[in-house]
């Protein structure tokens, strides 16, 4: 096992090279450089462009670019922001931080949701409850966040008007956008944390739907599947009662998928939310990511790649190890 | 908007001495300071984080630490052009305009208690003229490649030489401070990079010292920025009863990733105040005022925005001797001028809230805007009429008009891709020029792409059209330095170097002329003949600006007097901003 990990690691080092000559690579191929909205400015002369591109080092080839920014990698550092003379790890510590509390809520979410749902269905087939998950399910996996956010948003609105009309209550029941209230400093930590875990129910709920309805879809299957196998049959031949038989015998084998998968969970906390930080301004790492590719601001996107590749890389490993764990007839050695 | 235009001259010709202590006029406010209440907090969004809090690290705008530098030795108030001594106590310009002199106000104190001296203003000039600092104002030091010279004359005077008389020059004498005793000491032990690295994001923003009304005291990225009012600045700043100012006590900004959202966080209650970029979010606006959900005040169409829109044509074309010609031509500009039915983009790409813009300067500077400038509106007839002049009198079976040799009209109009108003304007435009028999091919490419396009250079340049706008300039002589010169580099028709027409040598003269005259009203003159020879020329074709609109909270006062809001200059000044419960 051990002999594996090594192996592994080390051919992690060209994979990770490759990744990120090609992630250099792209950001190279796109027109113009960070300067070049400046050169639209009435006011702004051509050769304070030329002086500042040269200060950037955007001026040279981007081999030569790509080598000094892998040199500095090495030494642990990101590079510089152009917009912002800050070192990208400072930028984009703090996003990252933020997307986790929507991923790691919405992780939390989803299998305190989808585990029992999943079984539920299983066990009631072509109920009428199974009926109307699946649909709900369906329904889920159907529409993208972005657009399940804006709804509820358009739903919060509309709730207050109805409880404005109704009983006199002109306040939304949740936050409908950013991550804390505009008073949130007054107040102590304790009334500070519950402002974000309120702020991050709404966005939790959308992240959290679609990886439900998936889940919940496949776990049913694979339940069903085990639940008509030989070895499910001898055991309630041998007289265990159905509840055992069910998250016992069943449960266990039809989760394995899930268990392994739980190492591809680690880009995943760090990716972000995706388009639903924007739409709910959440401060995550898409919003960022988003606003370095629009300015430009090459060293911030590729700071966040590293990142993400790393922990792709190393959660992968991860899961092939955690499957070796849990499913007894992969071994490596 | 009625001005108090006070000639720029005047204002250059004498010295003006106000008491230590700068008092904001009540005319810059809808409210009286009997009125005004203290305390409370305002709430504010950006669309960005800021990128740093030093001054001198700008390798672009931003918008927070802009809105923080509302400090500066000279400004100008939102109901007039001219200029007032404001942390300067007085100014003086010699006769040949060439030397100014700035008498520091004295009293002032930077938010740490220690005082604000000429010391603070001549640091600010050293390090923004320090090419290895690579500050945004750089550029501004210097006039046609010459410097503006700077001398420390002693604790409270400053004085500045300029190579030669230029009324864009003393905009530049709107010097914000650094403070010296702090960042000047880092820039003098560590040099330029020192400098740029201090007060960055990562700092510890309640240990940064402002001269301005509120001082930054928590930075939470992504989130919020909080600024407290500065107890020193009440020391100088007051209203005409004599109360220190700011009147608020605290001022946010929260961090928002799209108009959208902060769209959401006013219609919470979340913001005091919010501009409306589109017809849409101010329906919304206005529905939550009449549903009683939104206690706000909503000022729809206050004036066009300070930015143009507009087709240019590509005259440096050698590979192509037709277009090249065509392009060339006023007659084929002014009749594809004809052919931008403006009416139609008012209507269905802004829904009825912009304005026709017929000139090179932005409407909202009104005072500039020549009111006789030749005009080109939608007239297809006319348009024929012209191109016919042109000998383009043949229509082929597939609609497209052509001359005898054969040559037919039809030319790429290039956009941003992802600018839909733009692309909008764009169909629009090529929709009315298929009626009459001119080909046009709408392409929307890569803003970058285009940029690159439209600042190339020679006699070969890779584009036909372009539909692209310009923002920037300023109230005071609102002509592009870079944009009007035959040789510069936005001078984005003809980039070979030499005017190639009489009109546009007649205009790059009429700029210079005015630049040097300091007369404003003298000044204005010129700008109209500035304006009426490219409007002849034609070889930016304006299309339309958009409206500006403003919204908040009723419980937030002091805002401009009715009239005096705009894209120009804003809805309020901050020091006279209050909130009642």
């Amino acid at each position: 096992m051990f002999a594996y990990v090594v192996r592994r690691f080390l051919n992690l080092v060209p994979t990770f090279i490759g990744a990120t000559i090609l992630a250099f690579l792209v950001a190279q191929l796109v027109p113009g450089d960070f300067l070049q909205q400046r050169a639209l400015e009435p006011n702004v002369r051509p050769e304070t462009i030329e002086r500042l591109r040269q200060q950037f080092g955007l001026d040279l080839p981007w081999t030569v670019q790509y080598i000094r920014w892998f040199g500095s990698l090495l030494q642990g550092d990101l590079g510089l922001s152009f917009s912002s003379n800050q070192p990208v790890t400072n930028l984009i510590a703090a996003p990252i931080r933020n997307s986790m509390v929507l991923v790691i809520m919405s992780i939390v979410l989803l299998y305190v949701m989808a585990v029992p749902l999943g079984v539920y269905t299983a066990v009631r087939q072509y109920s009428l409850a199974d009926q109307s998950i699946s649909a709900l399910a369906y329904f889920g996996l159907a529409i993208p966040n972005f657009f399940f956010a804006q709804i509820l948003i358009l739903g919060l609105f509309t709730l207050r008007t109805f409880t404005r009309e109704t009983f006199g209550y002109n306040e939304l029941l949740l936050p409908v956008a950013q991550m804390t209230s505009s008073n949130a400093l007054d107040w102590p930590w304790y009334r500070q944390a519950w402002d974000v875990f309120v702020h991050a129910l709404m966005p939790t709920f959308v992240i959290a739907t679609s990886g439900i309805a998936g889940f919940t879809r496949v776990l049913r299957a694979q339940m069903i599947e085990y639940l008509s196998s030989d070895f499910i049959r001898t055991a309630r031949a041998k007289g265990l009662g159905e509840r055992s038989v069910t998250y016992k015998h069943a449960l266990r084998p039809a989760v394995i998928p899930f268990v392994a998968g739980i190492g591809g969970l680690l880009p995943v906390l760090i990716g972000g939310a995706g388009l639903v930080e924007v739409v709910v301004s959440w401060p995550g790492i898409t919003p960022t990511l988003l606003e370095a590719i629009s300015r430009q601001d090459i060293y911030v996107v590729l700071g966040l790649v590293v990142v993400t590749t790393f922990l792709l890389m190393i959660g992968n490993l991860l899961s092939d190890l955690l499957l070796s764990v849990v499913d007894p007839r992969i071994r490596y050695d | 908007m009625k001005r108090l235009a006070v000639p720029l001259a005047v204002t250059l010709m004498f010295s003006f001495t106000l008491a230590q202590t700068f008092t904001w006029p009540n005319a810059w406010s809808a409210n009286t300071p009997e009125e005004a209440v203290t305390g409370g907090t305002l709430r504010s969004y950006s669309l960005s984080d800021p990128r740093t809090f030093n001054p001198f690290v700008s390798a672009e705008q931003n918008d927070v630490v802009d809105a923080a530098n509302l400090t500066t030795l000279i400004t100008q108030g939102p109901d007039s052009d001219a200029f007032l001594p404001y942390m300067a106590e007085s100014f003086t310009v010699s006769d040949d305009g060439l030397v100014v002199t700035l008498n520091v106000r004295e009293g002032m104190r930077w938010s740490d208690g220690e005082d604000i001296t000429a010391a603070d203003f001549f640091f600010t000039y050293t390090a923004e003229t320090d090419e290895a600092v690579g500050s945004n104002g750089y550029d501004s030091w210097f006039i046609n490649g010459q410097p503006i010279v700077g001398e420390l004359v002693d604790e409270y005077t400053l004085r500045f030489t300029f190579p030669e008389p230029d009324r864009t020059a003393l905009p530049v004498m709107a010097i914000s401070p650094a403070p010296d005793h702090i960042l000047g000491e880092i820039y003098r032990e560590g040099g330029a990079e020192a400098l740029k690295a201090a007060w960055g994001t990562d700092s510890d923003v309640s240990e940064t010292v402002w001269a301005t009304p509120f001082v930054p005291v928590s930075f939470t990225p992504g989130q919020r920025i909080v600024f407290e009012r500065n107890p020193y600045f009440a020391e100088w700043n007051e209203d005409e009863a004599g109360n220190g100012l700011p009147y608020l006590d605290r001022y946010t900004v929260t961090i928002v990733e799209s108009v959208d959202a902060a769209l959401n966080l006013y219609l919470a209650g979340e913001l005091d105040s919010f501009a409306p970029p589109t017809v849409d979010a101010l329906g919304v606006i206005n529905q939550a005022i009449v549903n009683g959900e939104l206690d706000a005040t909503l000022l729809p169409n206050q004036s066009p925005v300070a930015s143009s829109q507009f087709i240019t044509f590509n005259w440096n074309k050698a590979s192509d001797p037709f277009k090249e010609s065509l392009f060339r031509d006023a007659r084929f500009r002014q009749a594809m001028s004809h052919l931008v039915d403006r009416e139609a983009i008012i209507d269905l790409v802004y829904g009825g809230s912009a304005a026709p813009m017929w000139s090179n300067v932005y409407q909202v500077y009104d005072y500039w805007v020549d009111p006789d400038v030749p005009k080109f509106p939608y007239d297809p007839e006319r348009a024929v009429e012209l191109l016919e002049e042109l000998g383009f009198t043949e229509l082929y079976d597939n609609g497209v008009r052509a001359n005898a040799d054969g040559d037919a009209i039809s030319f790429t109009l290039a956009t941003n891709a992802g600018n839909t108003q733009r692309e909008e304007i764009a169909i629009i435009f090529a929709d009315a020029a298929r009626a009459v028999g001119v080909e046009v091919d709408v392409q929307a490419v890569d803003f970058n792409l285009l940029v690159d396009q439209l600042l190339s250079t020679g006699d070969d340049r890779p584009f036909d059209a372009i539909l692209i706008g310009l923002q920037g300039g300023n109230r005071v002589y609102p002509f592009g330095p870079n944009v009007i010169p035959c040789d510069t580099n936005l001078h984005m028709y003809n980039q070979s170097g030499a005017c190639l027409d009489d009109l546009e040598q007649t205009a790059e003269d009429l700029y210079f002329e005015g630049r040097a005259t300091l007369d404003t009203e003298a000044a204005r003159d010129i700008g109209y003949d500035i304006q009426r020879a490219l409007a002849e020329l034609q070889a930016q074709i304006y299309t339309v600006s958009p409206l500006a609109h403003y919204s908040w909270l009723s419980s937030v006062r002091g805002e401009h007097p009715e009239g005096m809001i705009n894209a120009a200059v804003g809805a309020r000044q901050l020091p006279l901003t209050y909130k009642v419960d």
